[in-house]
């Protein structure tokens, strides 16, 4: 077996989120919504909905759910043992920083991975057991794509963890920045349209461009539009449909949300690096 | 460049020059304008690079923290196999000082070498030859006891196998497999202890091991200090406690306010100091006449008189000629003890609020 210090302090974080049950808890918290949604989740018809709809139907409490479980898995992963007092028996080890930075992403992105497989995986397992058209790449696009928009959400929360010197500050800026993402980032995109077209214009569902354009700066609409041009139609905007322009590809989407993750992995390592433990 | 203090032999006006090795410079006295000439010492250095016999190297070091001088261009050198005090009043940058060390904080100006290392250039390099116990011991508190330790050997890539005899050693076997979260202050500093351990590093930094412990837990530490040194393990002991630092150090440095004040044995403290051992001598029957006598003999700084016996401050040297100015004053004398000036007096004297 390889034996670097990455592996090590990512197998640590593993057994860490094991040892205090987080992963058993997520495991079951992402089953069971994906069992409700997909059992409940149509007032127009009863019992079992295909994958399809079930993924329409999580659409939104994903968007909501995984930059909670990413923002709190990363928020304290640096800050949290400078706090304690545990990084300085770990730094003093021979490690280097960008080992550490790596090792935890490694290992809180490990939790979250596998959490978010088994747990949609089993409810996926359950589903397709039940309906009878079963589409399984559609549903492992959706669960990939889920998972890449929680390493981003995981990947900033670290950042916070790195750059802030206390704990709560840097779980104050993570609440903050999930309400951001949430609400206050759309509002403001779709005033700015609705200023620019008119109500008339927002009600058609045919936004220019531009606009589809600026929302990719909010990694949720990308990691929604990602899962729309796999698996179907979704609507950003409830109530409207809405069509994609032709710059909208999966390779874009997938491509903005590993900038966002590589972006802010460099910026952990510049951060960490010039801290004082 | 060397820095010298040069003494006028006339006044006695005191002066600091500096200038290279080898070179000769012509002083005239600002005082009494005598005229004299000074040689700087040639193969002089301020700090001994060799690599060989040298485990810890600190030149220059200067951190500051919000514009303040936490650690104020401190320089010393730490032998192989020796046990260095590193002493220093609460708030003195001892904590800073070896956070340095070990490249948890960035220095503003400084170089640090382990064992010929560059903390800041070869980093990895460096902390493989360091076992570090914290002031502040803290472990992964959902993870038990031999977990945390597992964790550490791995990343040291030492042998898995000493964590349990560790643990043991430490008195903390019956908690092996519980979590440390449910340690108490002085278990937690065991453990501590024991993870320094790991891996027989051949250099310890120890920052105020015995913090948090009971006695017990002291005498424990200590005797493994003391075991490790035999080992030829070189250590590197901070505290504000004095007695225990005395006991083991060979060298100790003495830090206040972010200088180091003072570097030397315990002995070449006090003898830069002007310290005096006190003597302690028991009569069967005390005289004013003892006391006038001892007194009157050369060398002696200050006589006390406490019921039967007398506590004289004196030279090293005066001792005979106190003990035979007190016989022939008819004194007798049924004991005595001779006390050497501590290092509680030492450090009073180089951290005094000036």
């Amino acid at each position: 077996m390889i034996s670097s210090p990455i592996l090590n302090i990512a197998k640590k974080e593993i057994l860490d989120n094991v040892r205090n049950k987080w992963v058993i808890i997520l495991t079951i918290i992402f089953a069971s919504l994906t069992l409700v949604v997909s059992y409940f989740g149509s007032i127009f018809s009863q019992g079992w909905q295909d994958f399809g709809d079930t993924i329409a139907g999580m659409m939104n409490l994903v968007q909501f759910l995984i930059p909670i479980i990413g923002l709190m898995l990363g928020y304290a992963a640096i800050i949290g043992e400078i706090e304690k007092g545990s990084m300085s028996s770990l730094l003093a080890l021979p490690v280097a920083r960008l080992e550490i930075i790596l090792g935890k992403f490694l290992g809180l992105g490990g939790v979250l991975s596998f959490t978010i497989f088994i747990g949609f995986g089993i409810a996926g397992i359950v589903i397709g057991a039940n309906v009878s058209d079963v589409n399984y790449l559609d549903y492992l696009i959706f669960i990939g794509a889920t998972i890449l928009l929680g390493l981003v959400f995981l990947i900033v929360a670290m950042f916070f963890s790195t750059l802030f010197k206390k704990r709560s500050t840097s779980m104050g800026l993570a609440v903050f920045l999930w309400f951001f993402f949430n609400m206050i980032l759309p509002i403001i995109f779709v005033g700015i349209m609705a200023a620019s077209i008119g109500i008339e214009g927002l009600a058609s569902g045919d936004f220019p461009e531009w606009y589809h354009a600026l929302t990719l700066l909010n990694p949720l609409s990308v990691y929604s539009a990602l899962v729309s041009l796999n698996v179907g139609p979704v609507s950003t905007i409830e109530g409207i449909s809405v069509s994609y322009p032709a710059f909208y590809s999966s390779g874009v989407m997938i491509l903005i949300l590993l900038i966002w993750i590589v972006g802010f992995l460099l910026l952990n390592f510049w951060m960490f690096d010039r801290r004082d433990i | 460049m060397i820095s010298k203090i040069v003494k006028c032999p006339i006044c006695s006006y005191k002066k600091t020059i500096n200038g290279e090795p080898g070179e000769k410079v012509t002083l005239t006295c600002p005082k009494c304008n005598t005229k004299g000439r000074y040689l700087f010492p040639e193969g002089f250095q301020q700090v001994t690079n060799n690599s060989d016999s040298t485990a810890i190297e600190v030149n220059g070091l200067i951190k500051k923290f919000n514009g303040l001088r936490a650690v104020d261009n401190v320089s010393f050198n730490v032998k192989k196999g020796e046990i260095f005090g590193f002493l220093g009043p609460n708030g003195a940058g001892k904590t800073t000082t070896i956070k340095a060390m070990l490249g948890l904080i960035h220095a503003n100006s400084g170089e640090i070498k382990i064992n010929g290392y560059d903390i800041k250039h070869n980093g990895k390099d460096a902390k493989k030859f360091v076992g570090y116990l914290p002031e502040r011991v803290a472990f992964y508190d959902n993870l038990t006891a031999l977990q945390n330790l597992h964790f550490y050997t791995e990343i040291k890539k030492s042998s898995k196998e000493e964590c349990i005899s560790l643990i043991e050693e430490f008195g903390l076997s019956d908690a092996i497999n519980k979590k440390v979260g449910t340690f108490s202050k002085g278990m937690v500093q065991r453990l501590g202890m024991a993870r320094a351990i790991l891996g027989t590093s051949p250099i310890l930094i120890l920052d105020e091991p015995s913090g948090g412990l009971d006695p017990r837990g002291v005498v424990l530490i200590r005797n493994k200090i003391r075991e490790m040194k035999n080992k030829g393990t070189t250590i590197f002991i901070s505290s504000h406690i004095l007695s225990e630092i005395q006991e083991i150090c060979d060298r100790v440095g003495i830090i206040n306010k972010g200088v180091l004040v003072a570097q030397d044995t315990v002995s070449g403290l006090s003898k830069k100091l002007n310290l005096k051992p006190k003597i302690t001598v028991e009569l069967e029957k005390m005289s004013n006449d003892v006391v006038e006598s001892v007194k009157k003999v050369q060398g002696v700084d200050k006589v006390e008189r406490i019921g039967k016996s007398i506590d004289v401050i004196c030279d090293p040297k005066t001792k005979a000629k106190v003990i035979l100015a007190i016989e022939s004053a008819g004194g007798n004398i049924i004991n005595l003890y001779t006390r050497e000036p501590s290092l509680e007096e030492v450090f009073m004297r180089f951290t005094e609020v000036i």
